[in-house]
């Protein structure tokens, strides 16, 4: 695919030092695409420059804002609008890839800014965003530069088309499949286990809804385990689960990549009980291409990456008693089990880096027919031709 | 001269205005300059991937025939006629495709599979047309850009008529 290099910039709403799926996505897009032989930049606002890897431009230090039912440590305002001008203008870009444009960050800034092929990609999957609903009229002049948009699942795309009356190709999230597709089965996870994976302390994770289902689904298989990783302190959460039910469960802390992928092959049911605010689910399509069975809430981005429950078992979200009913149901039933997660490590692969990184660049092709680079908006306004050619 | 000081504000802040909705409705034609353009590339590469289908081998006479015609008739059309025109070349393709009859050696295989990625990419291409003719027609709807001609004399974009479902 990669005959010609590109100079290819790349905007990250969100705070590069804080752990997300969109930094997460950027981060692997990126090196996906300087391993192939472009150059790519990417603009982040960043806490500590130190830590930042050579091919990200610091754009500042970020504030904390409370958006889509967490907190958003992104950045605005006239010195970072500065830094984005600066940015472009030096950057001497082919394309620039916008992620999460639509909300107030260095990414809109950037489209105010240029001009040129750009390309957005929509994040965010929310039934009301009322932020976006409010300023719409404002944010639709800067959106329609887009050339090209891609939203990271149908219901990242659903939110973009009612409320910004635009619409986009749906392109997932990536993940390297192969890395998680080796993992090795480990005894001590494995049997009639749960495994659970992310920041279980934010309530939208929704480890809660599979505590309350815990009391079921312990009377119909005594013998279960849940096994919950990921980084936060278990002592809270350990006070509300009932005391007789407590050595059921065991807190892992944050795993590695590699560790993961044998998490995944061990554990008998990989579930995910999140009760919304995710735009794709990444760490889905991670557990399917481990070759975990998995069990999800019936939220859009789970829906739509599991395809309708092709590829996984749903349940109603927040229903902690239908969740109990999908687990003991699946705990019983091997085959049945056996047959889900085959069909879903072979889904997985749609989701790998060379397949998704390849759709991107298709587009980031066809967002350059015409062949101009990247300009500063303000080069091309009228009053400024009309200056410089008094000038000559 | 307070009223002289607002009504050059006024007037100051108009022009303005209607320059950024010039601005802005020049760059939206663009985009569906560069859309189609890039549409069009892809349409005639397919055309060109049908002839060589049509004149290998491992076709027989009357598919030939079917699918030359359709390939010469979608690359020379008139802009009006362009769609329909590229469709009966998708049902054409579609034909060729869905029936069982091909045994493909390798290198018609790989234009199969060449024909296939393209049509991958003429969909998304469809697409982002589609939405940049749609914001346009929705941007040169705008009052003032009605009353004050801003877009001058370029013709209203048209939707190109396409039905996925035919690839």
């Amino acid at each position: 695919m990669l005959d010609k290099k590109l100079r290819i910039g790349i905007v990250c709403p969100y705070s590069w030092d804080t752990p997300g799926g969109v930094q997460n996505h950027i981060r692997d897009l990126a090196e996906y695409l300087i391993n192939a032989g472009h150059s790519v930049s990417v603009l982040a606002p960043a806490n500590d420059e130190a830590d930042l890897p050579a091919y990200v431009v610091n754009a500042g230090k970020p504030i904390s804002i409370p958006y889509n039912g967490a907190v958003a440590r992104i950045l605005f305002g006239p010195i970072a609008f500065a830094r984005v001008r600066n940015w472009i203008g030096s950057g001497n870009f082919d394309i620039l890839h916008l992620h999460e444009p639509a909300i107030p960050s260095i990414s809109l800034l950037a489209c105010w800014a240029a001009d040129g092929p750009m390309v957005g990609t929509f994040h965010a999957a929310a039934k009301h965003q009322k932020v976006i609903y409010a300023i719409g009229p404002i944010l639709e002049p800067a959106i329609e530069k887009l050339s090209a948009r891609i939203a990271v699942s149908e219901a990242a795309r659903q939110t973009l088309t009612n409320h910004l009356d635009t619409d986009a190709v749906v392109i997932p999230n990536g993940i390297y499949a192969k890395r998680y597709a080796n993992g090795i089965r480990q005894d001590k996870w494995s049997g009639n286990t749960i495994g659970f994976i992310g920041r279980f302390e934010e309530p939208r994770k929704g480890l809660q809804v599979l505590l309350d289902a815990l009391p079921i689904i312990s009377r119909f298989a005594p013998d279960v385990k849940v096994f919950v990783a990921g980084p936060g302190d278990p002592e809270d959460v350990e006070k509300t689960i009932d005391p007789q039910l407590r050595h059921r469960f065991e807190f892992l802390g944050r795993i590695s990549e590699e560790e993961k992928a044998d998490f995944m092959s061990s554990v008998a049911l990989y579930v995910a009980p999140n009760t919304g605010g995710e735009s794709f689910g990444i760490i889905l399509a991670e557990a399917l291409a481990g070759g975990a069975c998995v069990v999800a809430s019936d939220i859009p981005a789970f829906d739509s990456l599991l395809g309708g429950g092709d590829f996984g078992a749903l349940f109603e979200s927040e229903n902690s008693t239908e969740l109990a009913k999908v687990i003991i149901d699946l705990l019983r039933d091997s085959e049945k089990r056996v047959e889900l997660s085959r069909k879903g490590k072979e889904h997985a692969q749609i989701f790998d880096w060379d397949v998704v990184a390849e759709q991107i660049f298709s587009i980031y092709e066809m967002a350059m027919v015409g062949g101009e680079p990247i300009k500063l908006t303000s080069e091309g306004r009228s009053w400024n031709r009309l200056l410089s050619r008094d000038d000559r | 001269m307070k009223t002289t000081l607002a009504i050059a504000l006024i007037l100051l802040l108009t022009l303005w205005y209607l320059s950024f909705l010039a601005t802005r409705l020049d760059r939206l034609h663009h985009r569906v300059e560069t859309s189609w353009a890039n549409l069009d590339g892809l349409l005639q590469r397919r055309s060109a991937i049908a002839l060589q289908i049509a004149h290998s081998d491992f076709i027989d006479p009357a598919s030939s025939l079917l699918l030359t015609s359709a390939a010469y008739q979608a690359r020379d059309a008139e802009m009006q006629d362009r769609s329909s025109a590229e469709m009966a070349l998708s049902g054409a393709l579609k034909l060729l495709i869905t029936d069982g009859e091909i045994h493909a050696n390798t290198r018609e295989q790989l234009l199969l599979d060449d024909l296939t990625k393209l049509t991958a990419k003429i969909v998304i291409a469809i697409a982002i047309h589609t939405d940049a003719v749609s914001s346009t027609q929705a941007v040169r709807k705008k009052f003032a850009i009605r009353v004050f001609r801003l877009a001058g004399r370029a013709p209203l974009p048209v939707t190109y008529e396409f039905e996925f479902d035919a690839l």
